[in-house]
């Protein structure tokens, strides 16, 4: 039994940070804010060629031959720098491409020729329900998440309008519920729970990530910025709060990898675990990103300091894959694990 | 990363499992005096006798010698064994979480062949005088002194806060043999004899009732120098080696007994009616969301626990990163428990033992001591903020 990353792991997790740095510099992607698409082609076939989006999936379903824990860990960089882009919905539509046999939609998915857009039904309130729909210009397929059904369908299928997006580096659009009779693949039943509780991990990792990346930049802005003389961090009340985030992301990315190797190995309690940590990476997310803010004072409240870009997007995923509320209800209802 | 359980790990779990279904005390843990002492003492040499005694302690000093995951297959075995009593409210705490792993790492070889086989074999009581009146979160600040008078000291000075002092045998005492100095580099970890002349020990009623709490007195109590563990004047050292043992692996056993607590309140919630007089309490939204955060926290706390083990497997020595576990186990404690009354409806206003079965009243009231006991959150939010993340001190 072992929670932290393999020398290998750790080697993963080296080279996306790298990679990460050097092409997905927050300061050069905000001149994409507000764009209908975020990463461009090139971009995105550079990351396939990493094997990015087959990490986790079989060698012969045509991935890597990786695990969910190394999904988690690129995953959690992927939220350390609030990197935008369709990956989880490419990660998650290769897998039902591949596993289905549509070989020919999970080649393209892999090679990074066809970037997946996420669908999720919104709650409809007073009006029709509808989709949410996110990162759809550029993308060649949508993955449609719902409770009993998972379907990967033609981008053209949607009749979407853009909407205004909280978070300006992940557009939004919204459609009508569309013909899910025809898919180019799709999962139900068990695997298509399967198959969204992996989603689940993943977005925790995201959320994970986000809540480390806002405790290293608060320290290392508490560690630099100098007030009355001396560094902001060595007063207790700045000292306390970055305790608190690190203290949060902690419990956020254990909580993480317990639940993404309880679920590979298929453990009784996995569910229990998966809806667990969701939960405590949601609350670490949202609120190791507020703090953050806070921290930076003035600067954090610019729109050129990097801090907002944590607060949307912890937002937006907060609401990924069903939202907080689901998933506290959902954990209540798994039965005592052990 | 992995969960595997190795072979030996797997039959550790099973021997434990079936071990405990035998043995487990059926009869509840007497609260205080000589038959508090007497059952806690029995007990220890019942896990003694069954090889479940200082697990991860070295073979030659009584222990198995196992890893710090087997002591977490234990801890969570006994829990889900639906003890009558909780493992860590006993006497033997400080003899095996604080003093025990203290002498291992510190003390010298007589010191360790005389006292910690029989910490593992129940026979002695061990207590903790670290606390003084003016010396708490900053306690390099303690003034009890010592003075070298041949080839023994002498003590006079108070010590505050000492659970069980009256029923202990043994005290890890810190003192002052050096007034001139810095505040850190005149201290010694001392053994001390409790029932040595010039002690004198009066109990401290607790906002929980209980009545292990102590302040302790001395009048120029002789100590043999040979008691001195880690070197005079080093006992800053030997005492932060103490407190990191209780920060890492010390409360492993709360930690996991706290997702019992949850699991039981939930049923409490399943049955008890709540706020609104008709409904279970589990149907009010707002109590179901915070049962629900409650599962998901405790969760967490067992990840950030086998995450904390790893890390030490690694290392070989608890570290700083110990506090992260303490400061969140602490608070979630008390949450868990300031939930737990609102769950329980009127029975909130009975009061219970802090200590059983089916009691919530009592473990809130002591479960302020969780965030105060072994270091305050705030002193844990320094050592986090200092030792972990690199900030400059004040």
């Amino acid at each position: 039994m072992d929670l932290l990353p393999t020398p290998e792991q750790d080697e993963i997790v080296t080279t996306v940070r790298a990679q990460l740095d050097s092409d997905f510099d927050l300061h050069s992607l905000a001149a994409a804010d507000g764009a209908t698409r975020v990463i461009g082609a090139d971009l995105w076939e550079r990351c396939a060629g990493l094997g990015w989006f087959g990490l986790g999936l079989e060698e012969d379903l045509g991935g890597v031959g990786y695990g969910l824990a190394e999904e988690t860990l690129l995953f959690g960089e992927l939220g350390r720098h609030a990197t935008p882009g369709p990956f989880l919905a490419t990660v998650l539509g290769a897998r039902v491409a591949a596993q289905v046999g549509a070989s020919e939609a999970a080649a393209a998915i892999l090679d990074g020729t066809a970037p997946v857009a996420l669908a999720e039904e919104e709650a409809a309130g007073a009006g029709d329900a509808h989709l949410r729909i996110r990162d759809l210009d550029g993308a060649r397929y949508v993955l449609v998440v719902a409770t009993e059904r998972v379907s990967l369908l033609p981008a053209e299928a949607l009749a979407a309008t853009a909407v205004e997006s909280l978070d300006l580096l992940v557009p939004l659009s919204i459609a009508p519920l569309p013909d899910l009779s025809d898919p180019v693949a799709s999962l139900t039943g068990d695997a298509a729970g399967l198959l969204r509780r992996r989603g689940t991990v993943l977005v925790g990792a995201e959320l994970a990530g986000i809540a480390t990346g806002c405790a290293e930049q608060s320290v290392a802005y508490a560690v630099d910025r100098e007030q009355f003389g001396v560094p902001i961090g060595s007063f207790q009340a700045v000292k306390h709060r970055c305790a608190d985030m690190a203290v949060r992301a902690e419990a956020a990315t254990s909580s993480v990898r317990l639940a993404a190797l309880a679920l590979a190995d298929g453990r009784s309690d996995a569910a229990f675990l998966v809806e667990a940590a969701r939960v405590v990476a949601t609350d670490a997310a949202i609120g190791n990103a507020q703090t953050n803010v806070f921290n930076h004072g003035g600067i954090g409240f610019t729109w050129e300091h990097t801090a907002h870009r944590y607060v949307t997007r912890s937002q937006v995923l907060s609401r990924t894959l069903g939202d907080r509320h689901d998933h506290l209800h959902a954990l209540l209802d798994e039965p005592a694990p052990g | 990363m992995n969960l595997d359980l190795t072979d030996e790990e797997r039959s550790f779990r099973d021997e434990a499992r079936t071990w405990l279904r035998e043995h487990l005390p059926t009869e509840p843990r007497p609260p205080e005096g000589d038959e508090m002492r007497a059952f806690d003492l029995a007990w220890q040499r019942t896990l003694h006798d069954g090889g479940w005694a200082g697990i991860n302690w070295p073979r030659e000093y009584g222990g198995r010698g196992l890893s710090d995951i087997q002591q977490m297959i234990w801890y969570e075995e006994f829990a889900l064994a639906d003890p009558p009593f909780t493992l860590n409210n006993s006497c033997t705490f400080v003899g095996n979480n604080h003093g025990g792993p203290t002498l291992i790492a510190c003390g010298d070889e007589e010191q360790k062949a005389t006292h910690l086989p029989p910490i593992l074999r129940g026979e002695v009581v061990w207590c903790q005088g670290f606390s003084e009146p003016g010396a708490g979160s900053d306690l390099a600040s303690l003034s009890t002194r010592a003075e070298v008078d041949g080839d023994e000291l002498v003590v006079t000075g108070q010590k505050t806060w000492t659970s069980y002092a009256h029923v202990a045998d043994l005290q890890e005492l810190l003192v002052r043999t050096n007034p001139d100095a810095p505040k850190h580099k005149g201290i010694s970890w001392v053994i001390c004899d409790m029932r040595s002349p010039g002690i004198d020990i009066r109990p401290i009623r607790t906002m929980s009732h209980v009545t292990d709490f102590c302040e302790v007195f001395y009048d120029e109590v002789r100590i043999p120098l040979a008691n001195v563990v880690g070197g005079i004047d080093n006992g800053w050292r030997t005492a932060m080696s103490t407190l990191s043992f209780e920060r890492g692996t010390g409360f492993m056993a709360d930690q996991v007994e706290l997702a019992t607590t949850v699991e039981r309140l939930i049923d409490e919630a399943r049955v008890r009616t709540g706020p609104d007089g008709i409904r279970p309490a589990i149907a009010d939204d707002e109590i179901a969301r915070r049962l629900a955060t409650a599962r998901a926290e405790v969760a967490a706390l067992r990840a950030m626990t086998i995450a904390g083990v790893s890390r030490n497997a690694r290392t070989g020595m608890p570290g700083p990163e110990g506090s992260m576990i303490r400061l969140f186990h602490g608070e979630l404690h008390q949450r868990v428990y300031q939930l737990a009354l609102e769950v329980i409806g009127p029975e909130a206003l009975r009061l219970t033992p802090v200590d059983g079965e089916g009691v919530w009243t009592g473990p809130y009231l002591q479960s302020f001591a969780y965030t105060i006991g072994g270091g305050t959150t705030d002193i844990q939010r320094n050592i986090v903020g200092e030792r972990v993340l690199g900030l400059p001190r004040a």
